[in-house]
């Protein structure tokens, strides 16, 4: 007797375990589906979180394991936020953070228009300019430290082929009033492209029908940019903004390898600093309560942010 | 306003022919109709007066002014697209104050209030005017999209199939409603449709458009009565004109090769005996599916005939339409 496969597995299969599952409701497989994802999430995010919470509380410190622990109450977040350093720390998160913004914003829309014209290679052109942002954050940082090197850096050499300035004058990382335009202009360096790619996805939903209308309408070029073209990649052009904000208010990787947080602690941005706090100084409660207010912060901002950009999309 | 002459143009993409050769005058203050199939080049044709494309060859003048050099803003004509192209983001009022608030008008608040008013109310969307353009029907959006001409005072209006998604009530009230605009303000209209019924009841000039070439321009009535071609006959008349060979009947001239017979045309009731397939009861007439020597033909009958499938008709041609093998008009 020659039974198909399907028989064979058929029979295979225990009564038993073939009643079960035909008797699953569709929202106990739904569940069946989802916990996987639910418990992962528990165990690696929340739970985490909440631990930091709790641990924000204590004079915990991570190094002393068998050390007695006691509650300190809200006296680890009062000294965060009375420690003129960390301040400092996130007045320069805050200038790296509105600086790439600012320069990704208009290099990357700028880039996006120009692309967006019909010519020849232009996806020759594309390909070409989104690769910074394919390379390693790590690796970008690192060789950055050539381009910048006063000698032999190719960043400096061509300041000094455009303006005439003695290469060696100056160094972009070592210098206090340079230095914190370094990581900007690195930054930007890697992540135009990505706002580039964004706004171009904006600028192609737009059909060419509208710009056509607009014309026998009588509007010029630059009418036709001001309430066409901006209003209608605008939502797009937020959201990108949302991304570049939430990755640049906890850049390290890049920075660490590129100035680690040099000279002084110039460029020691917020997460750089608790880094620091927290597995340098091993001041573990002291740094959960950071870690807190800097999660409280970027939530807080990023929840306004996003009510904005609803309100924009749905105009 | 204007009137729109095109010579001798011609457009190709690739090796599609879109226009070949088209040349004709569009009156000062007519409603021309371009009626044909889907490639015909009844768009194309709208886009080069409009400055949207450019011919490959020949002149486009405006007014007795070559145009050929121009933008569609310099061209100073609104068009009508059959996709809508709303401004997506703008709402209803803001569409249509758009052309209005051009830096080269200057329209002040009042006039914009008065005139976008005034089209809102003749196009039934006061109701939506604060509504968002893409929260709209579709056939709200065709309103809208005509309103945005509407409220200009254009040298010539340009419309591509612009009732096309409407429904048959308001299609009706908007082609009346189109042509007393059209009347009253003198206006130059260019209009494509592949409608008949549009064509006949607005038209001034009918141009007949088959594979980019003109093969016919004229009044609806010329169209109708005098065609140049089986192609352009066909364009015209509910229910279509019949085409049989030329030997069904007899006193057919020698060289043509098919008769034309438009249900007037059909003499019922002596001549030749036909079956009658199917009858029709429209209401206000009645339409006769026969059967003459293997060929189908369909007339009108009276609306009240007692006549029933399976009955014999006798029929036999009145003043028929002659035509060579070619398809071309014997006179």
């Amino acid at each position: 007797m020659s039974a198909s496969p399907l028989d064979q597995v058929a029979a295979a299969t225990p009564v038993q375990m073939a009643t079960k599952i035909k008797g699953l409701s569709d929202r106990a497989i739904a569940w069946i589906f989802v916990t996987p994802t639910i418990l992962i999430l528990l165990a690696i995010n929340i739970f985490p979180l909440i631990w930091t919470i709790r641990l924000s509380f204590t004079d915990f410190r991570v190094n002393r394991p068998n050390a007695e622990v006691s509650w300190v109450g809200l006296r680890n977040y009062e000294r965060v936020l009375t420690d003129p350093d960390i301040w400092t720390a996130m007045q320069a998160t805050a200038h790296f953070l509105i600086w790439t913004i600012v320069l990704q914003v208009l290099i990357g829309f700028t880039l996006a228009y120009l692309i967006n014209k019909k010519f020849r290679g232009n996806d020759l052109w594309t390909t070409i300019i989104v690769l910074p942002m394919m390379l390693s954050p790590a690796v970008v940082g690192n060789f950055w430290t050539f381009l910048y090197q006063p000698q032999i850096g190719l960043f400096n050499y061509a300041v000094s082929f455009f303006t005439g300035i003695d290469p060696s004058s100056f160094s972009m990382i070592g210098d206090v009033n340079l230095a914190p335009w370094s990581i900007v202009i690195v930054d930007t360096w890697m992540w135009s492209p990505f706002v580039m790619l964004i706004c171009l996805a904006g600028l192609r939903s737009i059909p060419d029908s509208i710009y056509e209308a607009a014309e026998c309408d009588r509007a010029s070029k630059w009418r036709q940019f001001w309430t066409i073209t901006i209003p209608m990649v605008l939502p797009f052009l937020m959201l990108a903004v949302l991304f570049r904000g939430i990755e640049n208010f906890k850049m390290f990787d890049l920075v660490v390898q590129l100035t680690g947080g040099g000279p002084g602690s110039l460029t020691e941005l917020s997460s750089i600093n608790l880094k620091r706090e927290a597995f340098e100084k091993w001041r573990t409660g002291y740094a959960s309560a950071y870690a807190v207010i800097l999660f409280v912060t970027v939530f807080g901002l990023a929840s306004i942010y996003v009510k904005a950009l609803n309100r924009v999309k749905n105009r | 306003m204007a009137e729109v002459s095109l010579r001798g143009v011609s457009k190709s993409f690739g090796a599609d022919n879109a226009l070949d050769d088209v040349s004709m005058t569009i009156p000062h203050g007519s409603f021309v109709v371009l009626l044909g199939p889907t490639g015909a080049g009844k768009t194309t044709t709208l886009r080069m007066v409009s400055g949207l494309d450019r011919p490959d060859s020949g002149d486009i003048s405006i007014g007795g002014r070559s145009v050929i050099a121009l933008t569609p803003a310099q061209r100073n004509v609104a068009m009508v697209f059959q996709q809508y192209s709303l401004y997506p983001h703008l709402s209803v009022r803001e569409n249509l104050e758009f052309p209005l608030k051009s830096p080269i008008l200057k329209t002040p608040r009042a006039e914009i209030d008065r005139k976008v008013g005034e089209v809102a109310e003749i196009l039934q969307i006061s109701h939506k005017l604060d509504n968002k353009a893409t929260e709209l029907s579709g056939g709200e959006m065709q309103r809208v999209s005509i309103g945005r001409a509407l409220v200009r005072n254009p040298a010539v209006y340009l419309m591509d199939e612009p009732l096309s998604s409407l429904d048959a009530k308001l299609r009706a009230d908007l082609r009346i409603e189109l042509k007393n605009i059209q009347a009253n303000s003198g206006a130059t209209l260019l209009y494509v449709t592949h409608d008949q019924i549009e064509a006949m009841t607005m038209a001034t000039h009918v141009g007949v458009l088959d594979h980019g070439r003109l093969v016919q321009f004229g009044s609806p009535r010329e169209i109708y009565e005098d065609p140049v071609s089986i192609y352009a006959a066909s364009r015209l008349g509910q229910p279509r004109i019949n085409i049989l060979p030329a030997d069904c009947f007899g006193g057919a001239p020698k060289a043509a090769a098919f008769i034309g017979l438009r249900p007037e045309q059909i003499q019922q009731g002596e001549g030749e005996e036909s079956f009658v397939k199917r009858v029709e009861h429209l209401g206000d007439q009645t339409r006769l599916h026969l059967s003459f020597k293997t060929h189908d033909l369909i007339t009108v009958t009276d609306p009240h005939t007692q006549l029933d499938s399976g009955d014999i008709v006798r029929i036999t041609p009145r003043n028929p339409f002659y035509f060579d093998d070619s398809g071309a008009r014997l006179v």
